[in-house]
């Protein structure tokens, strides 16, 4: 292995010690330091990839899985997984650094670092199998949060969704891996049951109502760090968009508009933050996968910069509410809870992360919207307008949560020597958030320029399979659509 | 293209303008995010100061090449998203228009600013107040000079959400915060409208430059049709009604009122209910292009202005009574366009906004003098009795109760869009519970509860 393989080695080494070191007898608030070390260390590290020439372009290749779509290069770093690394590190940052005192224990702690190990497993391969494997263990891992009695139903809800979708992905991988599958109906079938799992998996309607079930009633942490990565789209992205169909990715395309639509119209007149946090996230979730489903390259890279603010945004949104949560019990939207002058950063992030999921000016988010809706116009009208209504709409849920949440009279405290502001480690992470997405919104080129490459890149792919008669049976030449 | 001056003193002369209330307004937001805000002092010294320089700025380029040319000039200063195609550029369309209502808007501006450093001394919320008035300022700016559609939905969004920030600014009262909710309700119509006619414009003229509609000349809105130039039309007019108030939308104005006094001078009186009469007056190549589009926003400017007209007559506080009688002006302004007196109309603008800054600012003093809004505004036979034009009773007293209830707009609103919403949505969501129940028919009571450990 050269020094890259080494330094990637080193990234993946970090979780595994904060997995190792949980099953020691430590405190949980050292662990908790240990993890947050790891994050960061993590963190900086994976933001060298994209300015190491050597790292980005690593790959580790086999001959014995070449059978597989995407099965020859078990890992490789390229120019879509250099941007989705740091992401990852940044998630799991958030999670260990914001979780509350109360609410953290070893076990929750190394579940983290392993969702984290899976999820960057997964941003380095392009595997089918490799992916399908990842994506059962990710699911294991989610259903392992909802171990408990109490969440019993939400687990077999999880199950039984989650579990469609893991069948589904692997028959389908099953089908397209089959000898002399090439434009066959079994290639066609194989490729429609790939595009089921991910829908499942990313919530998309009419596979959709297990995720304000789990947000509402489950346990949010888990499912925060389950959703915000999207493993969804990256199925989409490695497996679905250089092989599909142009019919196909339309058909996914305009699911994905309706469930933005609909998540967030749901979102706004939920009782509960935790249900709306929930439909919030089916909303941002869909636009991601309306733009990655979309075959011009700058809606494209606008759907690859939306991912990424959408699930910094979306991430950090629903942790604002879990530190709430801490300090008041559940959060009921009809009434307003006052309290912006016991925590302003938390108000202040609160309100720029919903915004930055509404794609507001100022912040990442924006940029990726705008991308999304100039590069899709032309080939697809609907989906510009589409795009309005939703953020028009998350737009409202967000500012109507933040009213109810931080505006108002607010409630007497218990004691009255009682301090509910935020601990520094937790106002400093949503510090550092909201300046990362503002920053990235305000001076957004070269995160951009680099999604555009990865755009023009997997287009590339996918005009090569076309025109070798890998895709399905339907299909037109890219270039000639756009 | 004539140009009175070096280019480069223009160029540097509207970024000045522009740039100086964008980092006045991240300086202060950074301070408010890391919960260490400056002193009111430094405050107020760096909002003055700031927008001062903007003003400066921004009147000397108005001097030199205002006075000078009159032509538009579109001033770029590079791609900003992205360096490949598609992204957003950072443009400026400046012309006598542009520039005038830039400094227009950054004069009433520093007025406000300085009156508001008094008015809100030791107020708990002093320095948000600054933080939203300087992304006001910035929103307006980019409003006035925006050269594509981009800034100038940036510019649009600013102004929406500063404005509905500044309503809720008294934030333990849950009316305003309610009432706060009700304008962004409205500016997001207005803000999706404005985004749908930039998709459209994108789609059918293939640019986003606004060059192309409101630089005038013989070229423009030629590429459109006279069904999409109105169909284009239409939206922005949505657009503009909804940020100005115009019917049927009128209902957001009072409850505006909430927010503190200088800002609602600032807002509803002078500068952003004016947002969309300017956003008209830019769009007025386009508008020639679709009578259609055109008669409606006369049809609109002409209701709107008899129904504020009626109902400023009958507002119990003197705040809801400026609120309208600013409204009956947007409405005349509206119509002027429409006619195609466009000099007319912005100096009509102008000379309101500046009166009606005056009258809202004086608001405060008229309340303390009389000490309570009815004495301000009279008693309520009185104010019937302003409708002794009508002979009979009968009628006197339906005009009355209409004004009264401000044309029944809220109630309206309230039966068909937001009732039926909330219908429709919690539909949708109790088929989502009942899809889940069909798949597993045992809902334990305990499950709906959620779990303490929530790493």
């Amino acid at each position: 292995m050269n020094d890259a393989g080494m330094w990637l080695a080193g990234i993946a080494a970090l979780p595994v010690l904060v997995i190792g070191v949980s099953f020691l007898r430590v405190e949980v608030e050292h662990l908790r330091r240990l993890a947050v070390a790891s994050a960061i260390a993590m963190l900086v590290a994976a933001l060298v990839i994209p300015l190491s020439p050597a790292v980005r372009n690593f790959s580790l290749h086999t001959s014995a899985l070449s059978w597989i779509p995407g099965g020859e290069d078990v890992v490789r770093v390229d120019g879509l997984s250099a941007a989705l690394l740091p992401f990852a590190a940044g998630l799991w940052l958030l999670t260990v650094a914001v979780t509350p005192r109360a609410s953290l224990d070893q076990r929750g702690l190394r579940r983290t670092a392993v969702t984290t190990l899976i999820t960057l497993a997964s941003f380095l391969t392009e595997s089918a199998v490799v992916l399908l494997v990842l994506s059962a263990a990710s699911v294991w891992t989610f259903l392992s949060a909802l171990a408990d009695p109490v969440h019993r139903y939400q687990r077999r809800v999880v199950a039984m969704y989650l579990g469609a979708s893991t069948l589904s992905f692997a028959i389908g991988v099953a089908l397209l891996v089959g000898p002399g599958v090439q434009n066959t109906a079994f290639e066609t079938t194989g490729m429609w049951l790939i595009v089921i799992a991910a829908l499942i998996r990313k919530g998309i309607v009419p596979f959709h109502a297990w995720v304000p079930e789990v947000f509402d009633h489950g346990r949010l942490g888990p499912a925060i760090l389950f959703n915000a990565p999207q493993l969804g789209a990256y199925m989409t992205v490695v497996l679905i968009v250089p092989r599909a169909s142009p019919e196909m990715l339309r058909a996914i395309a305009l699911l994905a508009l309706g469930t933005a639509v609909y998540g967030a119209a749901l979102a706004l007149v939920q009782r509960s933050a935790r249900r709306a946090c929930g439909y919030l996230f089916m909303s941002q979730s869909a636009l991601v996968m309306a733009g990655l489903d979309c075959t011009s390259v700058t809606a494209l890279a606008g759907g690859l910069l939306v991912w990424l603010s959408a699930g910094l945004a979306f991430a950090g949104l629903a942790r604002c509410v879990l530190v709430l949560e801490a300090r008041r019990g559940r959060l009921d939207l009809t009434t307003y809870h006052g309290g912006y002058d016991r925590m302003p950063v938390l108000a202040i992030t609160f309100l720029a992360m919903g915004l930055a999921c509404t794609g507001f000016p100022g912040t990442l988010g924006f940029v990726g919207q705008e991308l999304l809706v100039d590069g899709a116009v032309d080939v697809f009208p609907v989906m510009g307008f589409a795009v309005v209504i939703a953020s028009a709409l998350t737009g409202l849920a967000v500012l109507r949560m933040y009213f109810s949440l931080f505006c108002g009279r607010p409630e007497a405290l218990a004691h009255p020597g009682l301090r509910l502001g935020l601990r520094p480690r937790e106002a400093w992470t949503f510090v550092a958030l909201v300046t990362t997405l503002v920053g990235l919104g305000l001076a957004p080129r070269p995160l951009a320029d680099s999604r555009f490459e990865a755009s023009a890149e997997i287009l590339k792919l996918r005009q090569q399979r076309v025109s070798g008669g890998l895709a399905g049976s339907t299909t037109t030449p890219i270039m000639k659509r756009r | 293209m004539t140009l009175g001056m070096p280019s480069v003193p223009l160029t540097v002369l509207v970024l000045v303008g522009v740039g100086s209330p964008a980092l006045l307004l991240m300086l202060l937001g950074a301070a408010s995010l890391i919960n260490r805000p400056l002193s009111e002092r430094w405050t107020g010294l760096l909002a003055g100061s700031s927008i001062s320089l903007a003003c400066g700025a921004l009147l000397l380029a108005f001097i030199v090449y205002g006075m000078t040319s009159t032509d538009s000039r579109l001033l770029s200063y590079g791609a900003w998203s992205t360096s490949h195609d598609g992204g957003i550029a950072i443009e400026f369309l400046v012309d006598r228009l542009s520039l005038a209502f830039a400094v227009l808007s950054t004069a009433i501006a520093g007025v406000v600013s300085a009156f508001s450093n008094r008015y809100l001394h030791r107020e708990s919320g002093y320095n948000r107040y600054f933080v939203l008035l300087a992304m006001f300022v910035l929103g307006m700016l980019l409003v006035a000079l925006a050269g594509n559609v981009a800034v100038l939905f940036i510019g649009w969004e600013l102004v929406g959400l500063s404005s509905a920030l500044l309503v809720a600014f008294f934030q333990e009262r849950p009316a305003a915060v309610s009432n706060a909710f009700r304008v962004i309700s409205v500016y997001r119509i207005s803000d999706a409208a404005l985004l749908s006619a930039a998709v459209l414009l994108r789609h059918l003229a293939g640019s986003g430059s606004l060059s192309l509609l409101f630089g005038g000349g013989a070229g423009s809105s030629a590429s459109l049709t006279t069904s999409n130039a109105t169909i284009i039309a239409m939206l922005l007019i949505v657009a503009v009604a909804c940020k100005s108030a115009l019917l049927p939308f009128s209902s957001w104005l009072p409850r505006a009122m909430e927010g503190p006094t200088p800002s609602s001078a600032v807002y509803y009186g002078s500068l952003s209910i004016h947002a969309g009469c300017f956003l008209l007056l830019r769009a007025a190549p386009l508008l020639e292009h679709a009578p259609a589009a055109r008669a409606l926003a006369g049809l609109l400017g002409i209701a709107t202005a008899v129904f504020a007209g009626i109902t400023t007559r009958v507002q119990s506080d003197v705040k809801s009574s400026l609120a309208y009688a600013s409204l009956t002006q947007v409405g005349l302004i509206v119509v002027e366009i429409a006619i195609g007196w466009y000099t007319i109309a912005f100096i009509h603008l102008a000379g309101h906004a500046c009166f009606r800054l005056l009258q809202f600012l004086s608001a405060p003093n008229v309340l303390h003098d009389l000490h309570g809004l009815e004495e301000a505004m009279g008693d309520r036979g009185g104010r019937e009795r302003r409708f002794a034009l009508l002979t009979s009773d009968r009628a006197r007293q339906r005009l009355f109760l209409i004004a009264l209830e401000r044309g029944f707009l809220d109630s309206l609103l309230d039966r068909v869009v937001v009732e039926t919403f909330n219908r429709g949505a919690r539909l949708l969501e109790s088929l989502d519970q009942r899809l889940c129940d069909l798949l597993l028919p045992t809902r334990p009571s305990a499950a709906l509860e959620g779990s303490d450990r929530d790493e």
